[in-house]
């Protein structure tokens, strides 16, 4: 079946599409995801691993090109290396002089990190990646343990389900256009130098937490949007306070639309509050944020929400403008769209893997770059770790959240990329 | 682990101060999460920042004297217009640097209009178009070959470039039979090789060059 001469192409998913239009050098719509292990990583067997890998996830092994009406995935020779981590974290992967993959594999220590231009992949499509990378690194450092009698995490996903866009599965014409929103309260503050990205990591025992929520007859995911909606309270002067706080949450569509993608397919909601008319306690805040999660992961809700944007892509008129007016259109609405968000906060949910591979591994993470604040999290066995990256040098906004969450009676760890010689760099 | 009181938060790596209150901390130092970073080298930056600010120098320094001895004739005019040209084809250089194919494509394009440009601002002897255009165009349809064969580049990489270099070598042939050519013979040595180049291109890669255009024309 295999044709020398074909060349295999995709085109961009919904989401996607918008992405190579708008990245740029503080905005490098880069996301990681890290596996710290218990013990140093060999990059010899990383790179053993990343082959083995890399024969699963066929789509992986692409380079991004401009078309004349839309930019698309071709298929690249290109070798897929892993390389230590020396690059600030989610360092831009396009536009950049030289033509390369779409992802990088790093390593640091105890640390496999894998870096994912946004177009090739959502966290949850990633994640798939990273647990079997991680899976084979540990199959090949541990071959004493017979580990790899236990399944590969993606086993039975043939390569069309992972490479297959399920936003145009589901797609039907809607019969409603987009409302736009008002714009939001905007974290003030001055920017890090050199576009770097100031990380903070917070590892909180997941039964705690899930005991806090519990306690309070919510998830995990709304207490954690209810503290950071109040921390952000906390920083915002009187007269600012006229403006909503938006939190802007990615959901995962594998959770309402059957799909084993691992390309993009998630829909964003909006979840906001009004403080000006609203009472700040944490109690009313929650009672908001659950009401309005409820309302807005309605299937039908979101399923309006994608369509929606998905007819934007399928209107001729749109179809046919050429690429360069569409990238500053997409620029434009990019800019605009990011006047009705304050800070976002993704979490990627539980993460498994095959029994017997926990006790080599610490923890996961996962962090994103983007023009605002950004909060990630992942849990895994007992370690729930919350991930904020702030292109600001101000913490004050993390500082509350991680006070805040100590005073709830959780235990937090934190970790973080600003060392004190970094500080003293940063204010020259 | 380290400490921090104030906050009630654990803290690793080897800090000194709490990253949320800046408070000192307590506890046994841990390796770093994270690796300090060097700084990035921008060795290219600096030689063109060094580049352009020869060009200011030579620029004002021709201007005041110019200005200085009016009788010499607007020379400095000449001077900008050759820096500003010269800039304009490194500037395209230096950007296409990461694809060489569409570099070769960028310098074909500014190199042709900044020579008609010239030629028609000194009177339109019409050497850009009799001698510079017929000439260039042969010259860059060799060196897309070379780099595509040097690089070993798949049909997909070189396929569009070397297209568009080989139909411009068909331009000279609009402007013979518009009657615009006065020496015809670079022209027409010009077209008779593009149009070889071309048959070629169809016979040998026109299946390649159709899933090109399916690729990057997809609405």
């Amino acid at each position: 079946m295999s044709d020398k001469n074909y060349l295999p192409w995709w085109r961009l998913d919904n989401a996607a599409k918008i992405f190579p239009s708008t990245s740029s050098a503080h905005d490098s719509k880069v996301f990681r995801f890290f596996c710290e292990l218990k013990e140093d990583v060999d990059p010899a067997a990383l790179q053993a691993a990343l082959d083995k890998t890399m024969e699963m996830f066929p789509i992986y092994r692409c380079v991004l090109r401009r078309g004349w009406f839309w930019y698309y995935l071709e298929e690249s020779p290109l070798p897929a290396l892993t390389r230590p981590d020396e690059l600030p974290p989610c360092f831009p992967i396009y536009p950049s002089p030289q033509r390369s993959l779409l992802f990088r594999v790093l390593h640091y220590r105890r640390r496999i990190s894998l870096e994912i231009y946004h177009v090739l992949s959502d966290g949850a499509g990633a994640l798939d990646f990273l647990r079997v990378l991680v899976y084979e690194y540990l199959c090949i450092r541990h071959p004493e343990d017979e580990l790899s009698v236990n399944r590969v995490p993606v086993l039975g996903i043939s390569d069309w389900q992972k490479e297959t866009d399920s936003f145009q599965k589901y797609y039907e014409k809607p019969a409603r256009r987009l409302a736009s929103s008002p714009p939001a309260y905007q974290i003030p503050g001055n920017r890090l130098p050199k576009n770097q990205l100031s990380i903070l990591e917070g590892s909180i025992p997941v039964k705690e937490l899930l005991a806090c929520a519990r306690a309070r007859g919510v998830t995990i995911t709304e207490l954690l949007t209810a503290v950071l909606l109040c921390s952000i309270y906390e920083g915002m002067s009187v007269r600012s306070r006229k403006r909503p706080v938006v939190v802007t949450v990615p959901v995962n569509l594998r959770n309402y639309f059957p799909s084993f993608s691992s390309r993009n397919f998630f829909a964003i909601i909006h979840v906001s509050y009004d403080f000006s008319r609203s009472d700040a306690s944490l109690e009313a805040v929650l009672a908001e944020v659950k009401r309005e999660f409820q309302e807005r992961l309605a299937v039908d809700k979101l399923k309006a929400h994608v369509d929606s944007l998905c007819a934007l892509e399928h209107n001729l008129p749109i179809r046919i403008v050429p690429l360069p007016v569409k990238d500053l259109v997409l620029r434009a609405a990019n800019r605009i769209a990011a006047q009705a968000a304050t800070v976002s906060f993704s979490n990627v949910g539980k993460l498994t893997m095959p029994e017997g591979f926990e006790k080599y591994i610490r923890q996961f993470g996962v962090l994103t770059c983007a023009g605002c604040l950004q909060a990630c999290s992942v849990s895994f066995g007992d370690d729930f770790v919350i991930t904020f990256a702030s292109p600001y040098r101000s913490r004050e906004t993390e500082r509350v959240f991680f006070q805040e969450l100590s005073r709830l009676g959780l235990a937090v760890t934190l970790t973080t990329n600003m060392n004190e010689e970094d500080d003293e760099n940063a204010v020259l | 682990m380290l400490f921090c009181e104030q906050c009630g938060v654990h803290v690793r790596g080897s800090l000194q101060r709490c990253p949320l209150c800046q408070s000192p901390l307590s506890g046994q130092k841990e390796e770093n999460a994270y690796p300090a970073l060097p700084p990035a080298k921008k060795p290219l930056r600096l030689i063109l920042r060094l580049a352009a600010l020869a060009t200011v120098v030579v620029a004002v320094t021709c201007c005041a004297i110019n200005f200085s001895l009016p009788k010499t004739g607007w020379w400095s005019v000449f001077v900008l217009a050759g820096l500003a040209s010269t800039w304009l084809v490194l500037g395209v250089t230096v950007r296409k640097r990461g694809s060489p194919m569409k570099a070769i494509v960028w310098q074909l394009v500014t190199i042709s209009a900044v020579t008609f440009a010239w030629d028609l601002c000194t009177g339109f002897a019409g050497w850009s178009l009799d001698f510079v255009l017929p000439i260039f165009i042969p010259c860059a349809q060799l060196a897309a070959v070379i780099v595509a064969l040097a690089l070993s580049m798949r049909p997909a990489e070189y396929l569009f470039c070397l297209s568009v270099c080989i139909l411009s070598g068909l331009i000279p042939l609009v402007l013979l039979l518009c009657g615009v050519v006065g020496v015809i013979y670079p022209s027409v040595i010009c077209v008779g090789i593009s149009l070889v180049a071309l048959a070629g291109v169809l016979l040998f890669k026109g299946k390649e060059l159709r899933d090109d255009a399916v690729r990057r024309m997809h609405l």
